[in-house]
């Protein structure tokens, strides 16, 4: 109660909507609430001039004649001391993460090593089955040295091996303005050449890459360089595994829902739709099967919580796992968010 | 006696002896005064979660976790309104909440019900905060009683203009979508010009006429313009898109009766679906008119959307997820939240005026 200023006889009355044993008629509900209400005219007058304050009174005598131009005052005073005080909390708080992060990625590094991945996702109980990342593109080279497109592909690539070391056959990739959606077959090229160099040529897992409303290239579920030397051997190992990445822009999240409202206000002027049999199951199986189901987890690497256009539809019950003032595509975040995926439950609203 | 006093016994009596619940009162008032000064969000969602977790913490039933759930969400109200927050949305219950057990579900019902009556009971009260209730989320699924209630309480509020309270309630995002999407489409395929007795409207049916036959012969689409900027706007409602539909269809019926070997295709008679946008499916949103959101707060450390607001914070809303459960949740949770916002506001506006410098040089 201490940090509220609620009494304890309001609390109770409050709560449970009695006092000294009687229950409140309207009228009395109203006093109880009289000192919480805002003033009748905003910051026209002192709330209750009937108790004095001994502070303000210290600080300023001629408070009673300008109450509000001194409240006004002691306002801006208080704002810019709160925003001094916590502009040096969260530069700390920064500095403190970035050590903490720097920390946990000596600790968890890859190697560009298969089996130190499996190793740390080893201990997980669950592995989600889709992961999505959302990505962002940046022009000048301010960060850490990811801009430009070659920055993203790099970004892109390392994203898919880890994924792919760690078992989770679907990863969706989210950067707002579907750059790589022009260059699939490049992003191949890439993505291919880095899951070499983790896995060796032999060992290299399958690669689909493709992107919603481009049917045109849709790779098949081969690589395009094809390690047909190595194909007799495929049969004898265990079948390599095989991932699926799927590149998501702005235009598959709202966009793909009015597209999707268009041919159904189409369908029904047609008269070959009733617009009562649109149902929430109707348009999650059109958009599952336009751009993607619901991801599991949804991983950023911004240092704050911001969706970016990322499609509304399907983000429904994923987990959305951020770390705090991170900056940037590296491996502890990931490795980090399965781990938090694999502790967390799901209820579903029970 | 006063050493046999209990150390945190002793700590709550001066903590509810009266200067010092009037002092925090004055510095609750002084903090929610200062955060006044700054840019403040227009719209802050709320996801109301941990109320079952806090009383199995305390030991206490469940429906009591609920009812100090509530309390949490009167202060916060207050601190909301009282610092300029415009639009408050709370997820206060869900469609799937109805697989919860029985018990618990007729218990928010009550608790819903109970709440809402004593709310109309305060219609001065309510003048002064000057807040309009307003219910987002599926009716049919709620009871008789508990909706009379609702719709008591909407009414009576329903002529505030200060700010708004947004209580959804069973509610999911994805129904709300799917709501809008349904409506839009019903809204484009109304019209068919001989339904309806024409009403009267700011258009001359001579004048119409007379400007599809120019558009006929000069074969420019100016209605499909037409309706496409209405559409697009923001401010379009189901019923101007309505209207549009209508005087178009109004329009192409006269005209096959003036030159029926033209052979238009029935479809004519409809309002484009091209010209429909995000736009249109926003304004058919239960948050349509509200401004965009811009803060969403969920408690108890979990990180999802839980199918809450998805159309709506898709893009710049600032989302933050706080450890602690929702009966805790208090000025002094949410001053940090409210700071880091208006921080990170400034910074926006500051990288936003050196770009347009650089664009300027």
């Amino acid at each position: 109660m201490a940090t509220t200023g609620i009494r304890p006889v309001e609390a109770t009355a409050f709560h449970r909507n009695m006092m000294n044993g009687k229950h409140l008629t309207p009228r009395e509900r109203e006093e109880l609430l009289k000192p919480f209400l805002p003033d009748e005219l905003s910051d026209s007058s002192l709330d209750s001039p009937n108790k004095p304050s001994t502070r303000r009174q210290q600080s300023s005598s001629d408070s009673k004649s300008k109450p509000s131009l001194f409240k006004h005052w002691l306002f801006v005073l208080t704002y810019t001391v709160i925003h001094a005080i916590f502009s040096v909390y969260f530069r700390f708080r920064r500095a403190y993460h970035l050590v903490v992060n720097k920390v946990i990625s000596l600790i968890y590094y890859h190697h560009r090593t298969p089996e130190f991945i499996q190793r740390d996702v080893r201990k997980l109980q669950r592995l989600p089955a889709h992961v999505s990342v959302l990505l962002d593109f940046h022009e000048s080279d301010e960060d850490q040295g990811s801009a430009g497109l070659e920055g993203l592909v790099n970004d892109v690539c390392e994203i898919v091996a880890w994924c792919a070391c760690a078992g989770i056959p679907f990863l969706s990739v989210y950067e707002k303005r579907g750059i790589l959606k022009n260059c699939i077959p490049q992003t191949h090229d890439s993505i291919s050449s880095t899951l070499e160099s983790y896995f060796g040529s032999t060992r290299k897992p399958t690669l689909a890459l493709r992107a919603p409303h481009i049917p045109s290239y849709s790779p098949p579920i081969t690589p395009p360089r094809p390690s047909t030397p190595s194909s007799p051997h495929s049969d004898t190992k265990p079948a390599p595994n095989h991932i699926n990445v799927l590149l998501l822009s702005s235009n598959d999240g709202r966009d793909t829902m009015v597209d999707l409202t268009k041919t159904l206000a189409e369908m029904a002027q047609k008269d070959s739709l009733n617009p009562q049999d649109i149902s929430t199951d109707l348009i999650d199986i059109e958009l599952t099967e336009a751009v993607s189901g619901e991801p599991d987890l949804l991983i950023l690497f911004s240092p704050t919580v911001e969706l970016k256009g990322y499609p509304p539809w399907q983000l429904r019950l994923t987990e959305i796992f951020h770390v705090p003032d991170n900056k940037g595509v590296n491996y502890q975040v990931f490795i980090r968010a399965l781990h938090n995926y694999s502790k967390c439950e799901m209820r579903l609203g029970r | 006696m006063a050493e046999s006093f209990h150390n945190s016994r002793f700590r709550r009596w001066f903590a509810s002896s009266p200067p010092v619940t009037w002092g925090i009162r004055q510095l609750r008032q002084l903090l929610i005064g200062a955060l006044k000064q700054g840019p403040i969000p227009q719209h802050v969602a709320f996801v109301m979660d941990g109320n079952r977790r806090f009383a199995k913490n305390h030991k206490i039933e469940t429906v009591e976790g609920h009812n100090l759930g509530f309390e949490a969400l009167a202060r916060i109200l207050e601190v909301c309104y009282k610092s300029g927050v415009k639009v408050v949305t709370i997820y206060a219950f869900s469609i799937e909440n109805f697989k919860r057990s029985k018990y618990e579900v007729d218990a928010l019902m009550d608790m819903a019900k109970l709440k809402l009556q004593q709310l109309s009971e305060h219609g001065a009260l309510l003048d002064r905060y000057g807040a309009a209730v307003r219910i987002l989320g599926q009716r049919d699924m709620v009871k008789p009683d508990v909706l009379e209630a609702i719709d008591k309480a909407v009414t009576m509020t329903a002529g505030n203009k200060k700010a708004i309270l947004n209580v959804c309630f069973p509610y999911t995002s994805r129904d709300e979508m799917t709501t809008a999407v349904r409506n839009t489409v019903v809204s484009y395929c109304k019209p068919t010009g001989n339904q309806r007795p024409t009403l009267k409207r700011p258009f001359s049916e001579t004048h119409i006429t007379r400007h599809i036959r120019a558009q006929s012969q000069g074969s420019i689409p100016e209605y499909a313009e037409m309706s496409d900027s209405r559409a697009g706007s923001p401010s379009s409602s189901k019923g101007s898109n309505a209207m549009d539909g209508e005087n178009s269809s109004m329009g192409s019926t006269l005209m096959n009766q003036s030159d029926s070997d033209d052979g238009q295709p029935s479809s004519f008679n409809y309002p484009d679906p091209e010209s429909i946008t995000a736009d249109t499916l926003t304004s058919n949103m239960f948050t349509a008119d509200n401004p965009p959101l811009d803060l969403l707060v969920r408690t108890s450390g979990v990180e999802r959307l839980s199918d809450f607001m998805l159309w709506q914070c898709h893009e710049h809303t600032s989302i933050v997820f706080l450890d602690c459960l929702w009966p805790e949740f208090d000025l002094w949770n949410f001053l940090p939240v409210l700071v880091e916002w208006q921080w990170q506001r400034k910074k926006l506006n500051e990288q936003d005026k050196g770009r347009r410098h650089l664009k300027a040089d």
